[in-house]
Parts: structure tokens; C-alpha cells; sequence
């Protein structure tokens, strides 16, 4: 019998259908994929589960037997637990705090007891965890792991995790499951919401497939694979993947010297970092996620000053030039943390297309905003990766994530780009829209601009990129000759073996 | 953007939460009315001809009293004005508690300037002082946020203590008026004061509220308009992202504080030449604050700032209207306190909401 059920789940927000019938059964004991593209209503369903989002119609079964859920607490006396895709962990409390928020012992705390009681939760599932550190010093793995140990404290047995290895290096992806599938073998049981099919087809018992709101089948996974998969998702075959360019190496355009610079911890995160990037090049660097990647785009786009070495573009030295100067003469970036970094929350569309742009034509007349030929460039940057909206002058808060980074993504390349500097541009991108993404940014690299895309999943930038290196202790080590995209040699350069 | 566009965009600044405010507003005066044992419709008839001027005459509501709403529009235009200074502040993000001091140190210039130079020269010089006195009083806030961190508000607050003593200290001494008992300056003469809209014996309408209007115009327009307005409301929006793209943050950040200290010194000798005609001790009575209010209720468009204003000077010669039958002044602020709880409820509500899902 199953340990879960949902039968006929549907839910409207407004005229969009975000679920329409759907179902799903979860074995106990198992861990089971609920894949789809953006949209596709997984996490809606899942917010159903919790009790976060109320449904329309439709009935959950737990151990057979009818539930009601209308609030998380509710879920959480049903023994159901949910990490989001943004974690709560507040940086400002210590590890313990953090791991008891909300679910506190009494009226009183006595931090022994509680630091007895995570302790042996972290045993069981092999984690070690300083309890009185500040949860500030957490790397994304450990604020993960504490997130999971958050569930365990309140006694979860169904445990959703929503994109959980979406920051994660492989490493930390792998005993990320190691631990869940421990935790399956005591009892739990675990829904995975992922993006990623080679952890479905390596990790999980059975998989799910939605499509825009719509439950299109369910397999064990033994009898799939990620092809298949695939196609279920997306609903017809996928386009064919671009064959990687081979680049001439003639013309420098960015070429890095001796690069120093400090990272908030006060060290030195690059640390003496050259390479060089040739006109046409899309370069990828892969790594373990707290390398210098974040310091590298930083004093790439301007807003870090490096503590030594030189930077230059086309020959001339920008070592100090401001991030303006830099954008005017051709770099783009797709930032890491779309909310915080690369849009405007409550603004409409259209002024959010212009964000980054906003002094060059058609933006711009002079000092003046140039209002109809920003209407203009809105429509085409929302047309160039089909980014669903409900009109330009709507906020971007009304988008999903990932229609706001198709947005993002398509400012990017609009206006005559030269540098495209990409740090996760496919987070949140479903594979289609990643295929189109890399292929668009692959055509201006043909058309002379260059690309650094950094991602912490070696897959996809072993997939989709031309140049391979790895970023380790901040230095930038390049693969040996001959296995250029050999995928045991890069991991063995990301955790700094030779 | 038409002139059609423009009166549009207005009426869309007046939404339901105005309207709901407006309705707050009437309610709690009228609890406040009975609990001062005031007869309420005599009271209403009271303030509707206390501050519009309007009456019932033989059956017909009929203008009776230009003094009534004379008297409005004066309590308005400070308002206007120093609700100008501090939206532009808060559209780049930061609240400048500070036009209160900007205003009175302008306020006191202007009067300086103007009782030594006669005429419109004085009139155009005091305000170029007063507007750069106001700067100066806010420039300090603005350096302080945005190279060190230091918070505005602390700041804003400090320098508005020292703007009260410097100021009280002038009048008292050097700029005071012999002749007089109280430390305050001597008035200007005729030809230094602002000319009138409307004149006559019993009511006078200056053309301060049209400097108001004006100017909100013109800011309105560079906030759409302008480049350099739109990286002024992207740094007030996400300062993260707004450096990113380009904007030069702290920059935005001192100037915007320059800008609104000088519009609210700008504000101070508007109220000199077209109102008062002198300085005096505690000559602001916290219209920089009330401002405060005025630009929260206005929301995101600048054009919200007229309603605003105006219901603001309706409350306050409101209330002044009501003291004949012994409503204390002062319960126009509390009305006024009460709303803008009332306000950041209906208007923060949402940003909850954000955060739970």
C-alpha cells in the first residue's frame, strides 16, 4: 500500500489551470522523482502536500487513510516535511538555533538536551554539525544537510525536497543520497523535485512525469531512461544538441594576469589567476561550488577591485574601469541570484529590459528614456527565449522563475554582447529552454563575442560548452591534452587531485 | 506623456487605500467628536466651512468664505513642498527624517538675505540660499550613508537638533528684531514677498502653492523621464542590482540627499516670502515630519503627493477650525497619527504575505 497518495489534484491560480487531475502514489520507504519543465505545476503540488497552498479539488490518502490538510503545521503533525528551493536558514542564529526554529522542545530550552538530541540525529544520518557556530559560516552542502536534519527534528517521514542539489557540487550531490537513501532504508520516505535526470535514473525508485498542470505518467525508473524521460517532459523530441566549435585561437579578447582578490572572508579567493579567452570562445568552468567562481565574475564585471594583477580587454587595461565603462563596451552578465542581482522586483517588464542598458539607445535618448524604443527592445528580449507574461507593463514578481531568467537571459544578449559573463545561467530553465540558452549564447561567440559560463554542474557544462577548465582554490587549472572533455579527469581537477 | 496622460495618471495614484483613508479619517474624528461631547453634525458643518469654505445658503451649497480656504491651501503648501523632498529621498531608498531641519535652516536664510537685499533680486538670491543651505544641512547624511554605512535616519535626526539650536540661537541674537519682545526677525518689506494669486482684505492666496505645483510637476516628469532618474528609483528599488547595471550607487545616494535637503530648504523660503514674511523661534510647526506622512500616503507616484498634501492642510486648518467649540488643536495630529497606522497596515499588508508563501 502506499504511504501516499493524491488523487485528482487540481488548482487554479486566477484563469491559469496550474494542476488539472493529477495524481501521485509514493511507495514507503522510497524516493520518488516528480519531474517537469517551469511551470509544469510541481511545486504547486508539492505546496499542496505541505499545506501551503490550498486546492481546489481533489483528495490526499496517508497510509490509506483520508487526510485533511489545510496548513503546514497540519502537514508537520502528519509527519510530512518540506525544504523550499530557497532555504530558511537565518545566518544571524547558530546552527542549533536554526535547527530548532519553530519547533522548539517547551517553553524553555536547555541547549544540552537539544545539542544531545541533534547530535544523534546527525549521527544516523552520518552528518557532523557544530551546533554553537554561527549558521553564517554554513557552505550550501551544510545548509542543506541542516535543512534535512530540520525535518528529522520535527519527525518527518515524508520528506519533499524541492531541487536540493540545484547549489551543489557532485561530491556533495552524491552524499547528499547516500544520506537519503539511508534514511529511505530506516522508513522514509522521500519526494524529489529535480531538473536533473541522471540523479533520477542513478538515486531514485520511481519517477513522475507533470506537463503544464497535467499528470503525463508514472515508471518505476528501472524501466526508463533519461531520453525517455526527456521527451515526457518536454513533449516531443528534443532539438538536436550543437556540436561543440572548435576555436582558433588567434585573438586574445580577454586575457587575465596574476589576478588577486579577496573574498568576504578577507582571503585571498582568486589567488594569482591567468588564463586567457579568445574571440569565439564559450568557455565553461566547472568546480566545487566556494572556489573563487563568485570573486572571479565579481572582479570580472567590475564591482570587486582586485587586490594585484591585471585585467585586459582588446588590448587595453581595465583593471579600474567601472562597471558602466565595462557595459558600454560589451559585458553582460547573467547573475548568480536572479531576485537580488539582476531585476527589479516590482517594476513592469518594461523597465526592467532596460536595467543594466539603460544609457545606450534604443533605451536611451541622450539623457532622456526613450519610451517607445524601450517598449520595443522589451518585446524582443520577452519574444527571444518565449518568455510567458501577461503584458510588459505587469511586474516582474508576476513571472515564475524561470520565465523571469528567459528575461534575464534575453536582456542579456540584445544588445550587441562581447563578454558574456553567465553564472548558473540554467538554474531554473527547464532542458529545453538550457539548450536554447547556450545556443543563442553560441551564436554570438560565432559572430565574434566571447562566453564564461559557470556552472557547479559539471554536466552541463560538459554538454554545452566549448573549452572546459576547472576553477580550484581560486586558480584556473586546464584539463590535460587529449581528455579536454573527459568527464573522470575534470573531477578529479575540481577536488585539486592532478 | 499628454496632459490628458498626466491627469489620468493622477486619478490612478487615487486608489481604493486613499479612498478607504479617507473614510478612516472622517470616522475617527467623528469617535473623536464624541468623546468631546461635540455635536457631530455641528461639528461637520463646522469643518466643512472652516476649510473649504463652502455652506448651505437657502437650501444651496454655496463658496462663502475665501478665507477658510485660503487658509487651507497655506497649511498645504509647506506640506507639498516638503513632501517633494522627502519622496525624492525615499525613491532612491533612504527616509530623510532631516527636512525639518533642512527646512527651517533655509527658511531662516532666505529671511536673512531678503531683509538685506530689497526686491526680487532678494526674493531670487534668498531662495538660491535657502535651497543651498538645505543641501549643505542634508549633504553630511548623504556622505555618511553612502561611504560609511552610517544611517540616515540617526543622522537626519542629529543634524535636525542642531538646525533647532543654531537656528533658535541666530534669532535670538544677531537677526533679532530689536523692537521686538520675542526672538524673531524683522518682516520684509512689500517688495519682498512672493506676489498673490488672490487678494483681498480678508483672504490672500500666494503663488507658494504654484512654485509647489510646479516644481512636483517638473520632478514627476524627470523621475519618468530622465535616465538619471529611473538609476534614482533602481538604486531605491535594489541597490544590488542597480550597481550591476552600471549605477553609480553611492553617488545616486548624495545626490538624492542634496536634492531633498535642498528642495526642503526650498520649502522654508517659500513659506517665509509667500507666508510668514519673517522667521521666528520654532518656526516650523513639524511640517518636515507631517511631510513625512504626506509622502507615505502619496505611494509610489509622485502625483499622489497633491492629494496628500492637501488632505493633510485639510486636517490641520480642520482641526484649528474646531477649537471654537473646544476640540483641542492638536487632535488633528492624532487623527493624522491614527491614518497613517491605518495607511502602513493597508499598504504593508502585503509585504507579509510575500514573505509566508
Amino acid at each position: 500500500m502506499p504511504v501516499l497518495e493524491m488523487l485528482g489534484i487540481s488548482k487554479s491560480f486566477g484563469a491559469v489551470k496550474a494542476l488539472d487531475d493529477v495524481s501521485l502514489s509514493v511507495e514507503k520507504g522510497s524516493i520518488h522523482a516528480l519531474v517537469g519543465e517551469n511551470g509544469a505545476g510541481k511545486t504547486t503540488l508539492m505546496r499542496i502536500l505541505y499545506g501551503a497552498t490550498a486546492m481546489d479539488s481533489g483528495t490526499i490518502n496517508l497510509n490509506g487513510q483520508s487526510a485533511h490538510i489545510s496548513s503546514s503545521a497540519q502537514a508537520i503533525s502528519h509527519g510530512i516535511g518540506m525544504v523550499s528551493q530557497h532555504y530558511s536558514i537565518i545566518p544571524e542564529l547558530t546552527n542549533l538555533q536554526n535547527l530548532m526554529l519553530g519547533a522548539e522542545p517547551g517553553w524553555t530550552i536547555s541547549n544540552k538536551k537539544a545539542a544531545s538530541r541533534a547530535d544523534e540525529l546527525a549521527t544516523r544520518m552520518g552528518f557532523s554539525f557544530d551546533w554553537n557556530a554561527s549558521a553564517s559560516t554554513l557552505s550550501p552542502a551544510g545548509a542543506q544537510k541542516l535543512e534535512i536534519l530540520k525535518l528529522l527534528w520535527r519527525n518527518a517521514e515524508i520528506m519533499i525536497l524541492d531541487e536540493p542539489t540545484a547549489m551543489l557540487s557532485p561530491a556533495d550531490s552524491n552524499a547528499l543520497f547516500e544520506s537519503l537513501k539511508q534514511l529511505t532504508e530506516a522508513g522514509a520516505t522521500v519526494v524529489l523535485v529535480t531538473h536533473r535526470l541522471p540523479e533520477v535514473i542513478s538515486h531514485c525508485k520511481e519517477v513522475t512525469v507533470l506537463r503544464g498542470g497535467k499528470f503525463v505518467g508514472s515508471k518505476p525508473v528501472e524501466e526508463t531512461n533519461t531520453e525517455e524521460l526527456a521527451e515526457m517532459i518536454v513533449g516531443h523530441p528534443l532539438t538536436e544538441l550543437a556540436p561543440h566549435q572548435a576555436v582558433g585561437r588567434e585573438t586574445a579578447r580577454l586575457t587575465l594576469q596574476n589576478l588577486s582578490a579577496k573574498g568576504y572572508r578577507g582571503d585571498l579567493a582568486v589567488n594569482g589567476l591567468s588564463m586567457e579567452l579568445y574571440q569565439g570562445e564559450l568557455l565553461g568552468i566547472a568546480g566545487v561550488d566556494g572556489n573563487g567562481q563568485r570573486e572571479l565574475f565579481q572582479v570580472l564585471t567590475g564591482g570587486l577591485k582586485p587586490e594585484s594583477g591585471s585585467i585586459n580587454w582588446d588590448g587595453e587595461d581595465i583593471t579600474s574601469s567601472t562597471i558602466g565603462n565595462r557595459i558600454a563596451k560589451g559585458f553582460r552578465l547573467i547573475p548568480e541570484d536572479r531576485h537580488a542581482e539582476g531585476v527589479i522586483d516590482d517594476w513592469p517588464l518594461e523597465e526592467n529590459a532596460a536595467l543594466g542598458l539603460q544609457k545606450q539607445p534604443p533605451f536611451a535618448n541622450g539623457a532622456y528614456v526613450d519610451q517607445h524604443g524601450r517598449k520595443g527592445a522589451a518585446e524582443k528580449i520577452a519574444a527571444m527565449f518565449n518568455t510567458k507574461h501577461g503584458g510588459l507593463n505587469n511586474p516582474m514578481s508576476s513571472l515564475s522563475g524561470g520565465n523571469q531568467q528567459r528575461f534575464v537571459a534575453g536582456r542579456v544578449l540584445f544588445l550587441n554582447p562581447q563578454l558574456i559573463l553567465a553564472f548558473q545561467p540554467a538554474r531554473g530553465l527547464d532542458i529545453d529552454a538550457t539548450r536554447k540558452l547556450y545556443d543563442a549564447i553560441r551564436s554570438k561567440c560565432l559572430e565574434g563575442a566571447c562566453a564564461i559560463v559557470v556552472s557547479f554542474d559539471l554536466d552541463e557544462i560538459l554538454i554545452h560548452c566549448d573549452r572546459v577548465a576547472v576553477m580550484h582554490a581560486g586558480h584556473i587549472l586546464n584539463p590535460p591534452k587529449g581528455s579536454e572533455h573527459d568527464r573522470q579527469a575534470i573531477g578529479r581537477l575540481m577536488v585539486g587531485a592532478a | 506623456m499628454s496632459v490628458k496622460n498626466w491627469v489620468l495618471a493622477g486619478a490612478g495614484a487615487m486608489k481604493l487605500r486613499h479612498l478607504l483613508l479617507i473614510v478612516a479619517g472622517i470616522v475617527s474624528l467623528y469617535a473623536l467628536l464624541l468623546l468631546t461631547n461635540v455635536n457631530p453634525g455641528d461639528a461637520g458643518h463646522r469643518l466643512v466651512k472652516g476649510t473649504l469654505g463652502l455652506d448651505m445658503v437657502n437650501g444651496h451649497l454655496s463658496f462663502v468664505s475665501a478665507n477658510a480656504i485660503s487658509g487651507t491651501l497655506r497649511e498645504t503648501c509647506p506640506l507639498l513642498i516638503a513632501g517633494i523632498a522627502v519622496f525624492i529621498a525615499l525613491q532612491a531608498g533612504l527616509f530623510n527624517i532631516g527636512v525639518e531641519g533642512q527646512l527651517i535652516v533655509g527658511a531662516l536664510t532666505c529671511a536673512a538675505i531678503a531683509l538685506r537685499i530689497p526686491g526680487i533680486p532678494g526674493i531670487v538670491l534668498g531662495t538660491i540660499g535657502a535651497v543651498i543651505m538645505g543641501a549643505v544641512w542634508a549633504l553630511p547624511a548623504g556622505l555618511i550613508r553612502a561611504y560609511r554605512g552610517g544611517h540616515e535616519v540617526i543622522t537626519t535626526i542629529m543634524l535636525n537638533s542642531v538646525a533647532i539650536y543654531v537656528t533658535n540661537g541666530i534669532v535670538s541674537g544677531p537677526l533679532k528684531d530689536v523692537k521686538q519682545e520675542s526672538p524673531t526677525t524683522p518682516t520684509l518689506a512689500d517688495s519682498s514677498r512672493l506676489p498673490f494669486l488672490y487678494n483681498t482684505s480678508n483672504a490672500q492666496i500666494s503663488s507658494g502653492i504654484l512654485i509647489g505645483l510646479l516644481l512636483l510637476v517638473a520632478f514627476a516628469f524627470w523621475l519618468r523621464r530622465f535616465v538619471s532618474g529611473y538609476e534614482l528609483r533602481a538604486v531605491g528599488s535594489n541597490p544590488v542590482a542597480a550597481k550591476l547595471a552600471g549605477v553609480k550607487t553611492a553617488k545616486t545616494i548624495v545626490m538624492s540627499m542634496v536634492v531633498s535637503g535642498g528642495i526642503a530648504g526650498l520649502a522654508g523660503a517659500v513659506q517665509v516670502l509667500g507666508y510668514t514674511f519673517r522667521y521666528y523661534q520654532d518656526f516650523s510647526q513639524g511640517y518636515g515630519f507631517n511631510a513625512l506622512g504626506v509622502a507615505l500616503l502619496a505611494g509610489s507616484n509622485p502625483l499622489g503627493i497633491i492629494p496628500a498634501a492637501f488632505f493633510f492642510g485639510l486636517l490641520t486648518k480642520g482641526s484649528s477650525a474646531l477649537q471654537v467649540l473646544g476640540i483641542p488643536k492638536d487632535s488633528g495630529f492624532v487623527v493624522l497619527g491614527l491614518l497613517i497606522i491605518v495607511f502602513a497596515t493597508i499598504r504593508y499588508r502585503k509585504l507579509i504575505s510575500v514573505t509566508e508563501s
